[in-house]
């Protein structure tokens, strides 16, 4: 059974310039121990997506549609008590962007970590402290840094403790937004490594969310592009890196430029449309050097090209391979 | 920048304080303006601390509208005054000009004094002679006073002139002319005694406008009286310029009148313009220093920042009021000393701050940019530095107005204000010192000090609805 | 002997060490930059790549005097430029440039793309009105943002990342200066328009034959855009060479580790773990005898390793390394 699946997820919110849509019905599954990245750039509406599976929301929403399955429960039913008490950060936990800005400086490190578990009440203190001290371990840091404060650590051992944070209460699933983005490229590979460990020895599900899709393939068994609130292509790794079917994917992988191959990267012109009014039929017509008759009328649907592989683009209508 | 200035506005205008605060600071500045045009610019010194000018005004008088709220019916001062005669009769040597001036008395109780005064009067020969009468509404006629012009001096020519810049005021109530005349009216009509002493101590206007009872007392005799100015002029030239007669009220004005019987309107007024000058003044110059100083210790650094900071240190741990009673002693108060050294004392406090943001704005890539485009250090500060700081400046120096303004009020109330310039602060002291608490004058306690709030939330309300824009993470969503 | 008149920038022996205060009277040293030669031809692009604490930023600062070296010179063309006055600098500032990393923070949000392009033109006092406005038109266009007169009047907070960056390009260009330096200019854009950028960039290099001091974390831009590769760890550089050599032949065992790290769109990927330098980048405030990168090397090491510091020894023709194992393979 799938861990996760969500259907149709929407979430509108209300700006001076009219309603963003930043999440425009998305569906996703995971299942246990695999790892789904969502790779989008700016403005695609990654962040969102974390924060709407989260219910972390902010006060001017317009528009929160969609079904949130887990486990085969149906999470967007519970109320704002229920999610709280019983799946967020023990059942669903995050790693958010830049959170190692978020730590507290005037706490112990190790404190922090075992916060949530201390407010959940059914533990006591030298329990808590000593599942803190164990993850600290698990995550590539000596024990002794449970006593240091968050200035006196780097970013990569930040980063590290704020994995540490979001394991405390063994949850199935952890998101992670943009985890490495701050860090140095040796340190970046540290942390992936760790999250690979994790994946096989803790069996957890995680939700990878990058602008960088090269990194995406150093962890994830699935990918889902993100396109301006939409799903443009989803499948396994396999079949994204192997044969891409929608320009975007394509050109993003076209725009890496490769240690390897000899070639020039290319660039994709143009910018990433306004959320506030998409652009009518395919939303990536406007930039894709593909486009021909109906991709400015109708948006097109998700069409198969092989068991877990769709891609949303009129070129691959009648695709079955 | 217009679209900043534009965006500013707009978003000033969103909110509920900055509605309000714009709606009070256009009143004040209107207010302020029409004082400006119309009041004179020496007001203080001429006006205000020239007692003769308001003698006619009833001392430690309530406002005239709080007659509308009790049933007892005050006196309000009336003011007969007209260069014109009433009659004017030519004789063959006599030419008798008469002025008649009727008075319609409704109040429960008498006037609180009658005065008469004389102005610009010119003669050839023999000085004129002016004679007041007052006729009751029972019909009963009292000659109050005879007045002869002065005479001539010995070298003095023709055409004599008297009480041509001073005009010559008789207080009537007091004289013992009316006096006599009062108390002599009071045997022949009513078999009433009473000594000139006493009728002097009680107010001869009781007399006059009032009905002897047999308990002693007087009950108010309500009615029109016709108050009769005859003037006998000798010789065809002479003229009699203007003349005035005053049944004192107990009540004035729209705000009253201080123990001097200054009309508090009049000086609470003039207060406007003077608390906004003193507010936008010393909050416009110490923003000035403050910022520029900020900027230069900050960016500069070395030894400048280390003198400006020492010197920043030295101005704010030096107590202002000592200083200021010290300089008040040796040069007198003075409003712009006042403004002086508010200024001196305020700059540091903003210094301070504006070097901390300089100091990180410092470190970002604008500044070495334009260092790498080859800006010189006054270029970088004027036009990099200062623009980053601006929204804050702009805050503090909105901010610092009521500052300024209350802190010229609490100076006045200290006593160490100027007194010629009738500003609210001083309004307050002068209230204060003469018991206005105990003794119970609100109308003159209260309006300065409501109108010194006003004036300072104004402010604080226009920079609550700019916060937004200086602080965008404050937004307000539409 | 390199032809002296080829040259644009030369650094001989510089060392940058900063005073850090560590407590209420320690002060510590820190050593940014500890022993740098190297030299950029006219014309040509280093990429200076390196990661956080390298001293990489610190080494285009110096070219550019933005600091003071506390030892060593800096030469630009014929002329010392280490220890003259900010004053006299003023001419060598036309002639020398830099693009930014931070697109946001480094134009002024308070100036909008007309004015943010003029100023330099202003502040070097050159041209009237209406020469500065067709200079402006005419480095918008270089930079593609067109329609130039829509632009002109825009403010950096209407636009998006990738096209403020090009106002700083603009505005870095329009002295026409001979040499520039480009501290991560994509590292804040999207992926998907850093090409372009750089594109653009190399370009506009080859149209008016600028000298680019190219610094990065990233090797694989390098690779493209660079003619030379030095490889900067904790203030000294490592290795250098050509970009083929340096990526597809690393020599210095830190720039493999570095190769090693940089991720490839290979799905394959996630069943295998990267071989990585462990452990923590080095503090450059620690006192350091010996090689820089002797604590997190993995190979077997001599005793030189640990008490005395490599230099750059030539190993192959145009390709240098600093280590006392590899100087050994000459060929």
């Amino acid at each position: 059974m799938k861990l996760l699946e969500v259907k149709n997820l929407k979430l509108y919110y209300q700006s001076t310039r009219g309603t963003v849509k930043a999440v425009d019905g998305i569906s996703l599954d995971l299942a246990k121990s695999e790892a789904l990245g969502i790779v989008g750039e700016s403005g695609s509406g990654k962040t969102s997506l974390s924060l709407a599976l989260m219910r972390v929301l902010p006060s001017n929403i317009d528009t929160n549609e969609g079904k949130v399955i887990l486990d085969g429960k149906d999470i967007t039913q519970l109320s704002e008590e229920e999610f709280r008490k019983e799946i967020r950060w023990n059942t669903i936990s995050m790693v958010f962007q830049g959170a190692m800005n978020s730590l507290n400086p005037v706490l112990k490190v190790g404190h922090q970590i075992a916060e949530p578990m201390l407010l959940e009440k059914t533990v006591n203190k030298k329990e808590a402290y000593k599942k803190s001290e164990d993850l600290l371990e698990m995550v590539g840091l000596p024990k002794e840094i449970f006593n240091r404060y968050a200035h006196e650590l780097s970013g990569g051992m930040k980063q590290r403790v704020m994995i540490a944070s979001a394991l405390i209460l063994n949850p199935k699933l952890v998101i992670l937004d943009e985890p490495t983005s701050a860090l140095d490229v040796s340190i970046q590979a540290q942390i992936m490594n760790l999250l690979k460990r994790f994946k096989k020895e803790l069996d957890i599900s995680m939700i990878f969310i990058t602008h960088d899709i090269a990194l995406s393939s150093d962890l994830c068994d699935k990918l889902a592009v993100l396109y301006a609130g939409e799903i443009i292509e989803k499948g396994t790794a396999e079949q994204m890196f192997g044969k891409p079917k929608h320009p975007y994917t394509q050109l993003l992988l076209a725009s890496i430029p490769g240690l390897k191959q000899d070639a020039s990267p290319k660039f994709i012109p143009g910018a990433p449309p306004d959320l506030t009014s998409p652009p009518t039929g395919c939303r990536f017509h406007a930039r894709c050097p593909y486009r021909f008759d109906p991709c400015d009328k109708k948006p097109p649907p998700a069409f198969k090209i092989e068991k877990d592989h769709l891609s949303r683009c009129w070129l691959n209508e009648g695709d079955k391979k | 920048m217009e679209e900043r200035t534009r965006n500013l506005f707009k978003e000033l205008l969103s909110s509920g304080s900055g509605k309000v605060g714009i709606a009070f600071i256009i009143a004040l500045i209107i207010i302020s303006l029409g004082v400006i045009i119309i009041y004179p610019p020496d007001f203080g010194l001429k006006y205000w601390s020239n007692p003769v000018l308001w003698a006619d005004n009833p001392r430690a008088a309530p406002p005239a509208w709080t007659n509308l709220f009790s049933s007892y019916n005050q006196a309000e001062t009336v003011i007969f005054e007209t260069n014109i005669p009433t009659e004017r009769i030519p004789g063959v040597s006599t030419t008798k000009v008469l002025y008649t001036f009727n008075l319609n008395h409704k109040a429960d109780e008498p006037p609180s004094f009658i005065s008469m005064t004389v102005g610009n009067i010119k003669y050839n020969n023999r000085p004129p002679v002016l004679i007041v009468n007052i006729e009751r509404p029972d019909g009963n006629k009292i000659e109050l006073y005879r007045l002869i012009v002065p005479g001539p001096l010995p070298n003095e020519v023709t055409p004599f002139a008297r009480f041509s810049e001073t005009p010559f005021r008789i207080q009537l109530s007091g004289n013992h002319e009316v006096v006599s005349a009062v108390s002599n009216f009071l045997k022949q009509e009513f078999d009433v005694s009473i000594s000139n002493q006493d009728l002097l101590l009680s107010g001869v206007d009781i007399a006059v406008f009032g009905t002897p009872q047999d308990d002693g007392k007087f009950d108010v005799l309500m009615g029109v009286y016709k108050i009769q100015v005859d003037a006998f002029l000798y010789n065809e030239d002479d003229s009699i310029g203007s003349v005035k007669f005053v049944a004192g009220g107990s009540v004035h004005g729209f705000m009253g009148t201080d123990t001097l019987g200054r009309d508090l309107s009049i000086g609470l007024l003039f207060g406007f313009p003077v608390a906004l000058f003193i507010g936008l003044v010393a909050s416009s110059i110490t923003t000035v220093i403050g910022t520029s100083l900020g900027i230069i210790s900050g960016y500069i650094g070395g030894k400048t920042d280390t003198s400006i900071q020492r010197a920043a240190d030295i101005f704010t741990n030096i107590p202002l009021l000592p200083i200021l009673i010290f300089l008040s002693f040796i040069v007198g108060p003075n409003l712009f000393i006042i403004i002086l050294i508010l200024i001196i004392f305020s700059w540091p406090g903003l210094t301070i701050l504006i070097r901390s943001m300089v100091l990180q704005i410092r470190s970002g890539q604008l500044v070495e940019s334009s260092i790498t485009l080859g800006a010189s250090r006054l270029r970088i500060m004027l036009r990099h530095i200062f623009p980053q700081t601006a929204p804050f400046v702009f805050a503090q120096m909105i901010f610092f107005t009521p500052s300024a303004i209350l802190a010229e009020a609490a100076l006045s109330f200290l006593g160490l204000g100027d007194p010629s310039l009738p500003t609210w602060g001083q309004i307050l002291e002068y209230g204060f010192r003469n018991g206005g608490i105990y003794v119970g004058y609100w109308w003159w306690i209260l309006p300065p000090g409501i109108l010194i709030v006003i004036t300072a939330m104004t402010f604080v309300l226009i920079a609550l609805g700019m916060e937004p824009i200086i602080n965008p993470r404050l937004k307000r969503g539409h | 002997m390199k032809e002296t008149r080829n040259r644009m920038i030369r650094l001989e022996d510089v060392k940058m060490y900063f005073q850090s205060r560590k407590g209420l009277f320690k002060t510590v040293e820190i050593k940014a930059i500890d022993g740098v030669s190297v030299e950029i031809d006219k014309g040509k692009t280093l990429a200076l790549v390196g990661e956080s604490g390298s001293g990489k930023t610190t080494l285009g600062r110096l070219t550019l005097r933005l600091l003071k070296p506390t030892a060593g010179h800096v030469f630009f063309e014929d002329l010392n430029i280490t220890d003259l006055e900010e004053v006299h600098l003023k001419s060598f500032r036309r002639r020398a440039q830099a693009i930014f990393q931070d697109p946001y923070s480094s134009i002024d949000p308070f100036m909008n793309v007309h004015q943010i392009v003029e100023e330099p033109l202003i502040i070097h006092r050159i041209g009237k009105k209406k020469e500065r406005n067709e200079m402006v038109h005419k480095a918008l266009e270089d930079v593609r943002l067109t329609p130039t007169q829509e632009f002109s009047n825009k403010y950096p907070h209407m636009l998006s990342g990738g096209q403020r960056q090009r106002v700083g390009i603009a505005r870095a260009l329009i002295l026409k200066p001979e040499y520039i330096v480009t501290d991560e200019p994509v590292s804040m854009i999207d992926a998907s328009s850093r090409a372009e950028i750089l594109h653009l960039m190399k370009n506009l290099q080859d149209k008016y034959r600028i000298t680019v001091l190219y610094i990065t974390h990233d090797i694989a831009t390098a690779k493209y855009f660079a003619d030379r590769i030095a490889v900067m760890y904790n203030g000294r550089i490592v290795e250098i060479g050509p970009p083929e050599k340096v990526v597809k032949e690393p020599i210095h065992p830190y720039t493999i580790k570095l190769l090693a790290a940089v991720p490839e769109p290979d799905p394959s990927n996630r069943f295998k773990e990267r071989g990585v330098v462990e452990g923590e980048p080095p503090n450059p405030a620690d006192i350091q005898w010996g090689c820089r990168f002797e604590s997190r090397c993995q190979l077997q090491k001599e005793d030189n390793c640990k008490s005395k510091q490599p230099t750059l020894v030539q190993i192959k023709p145009e390709h240098y390394v600093a280590c006392f194992l590899k100087d050994k393979d000459k060929s």
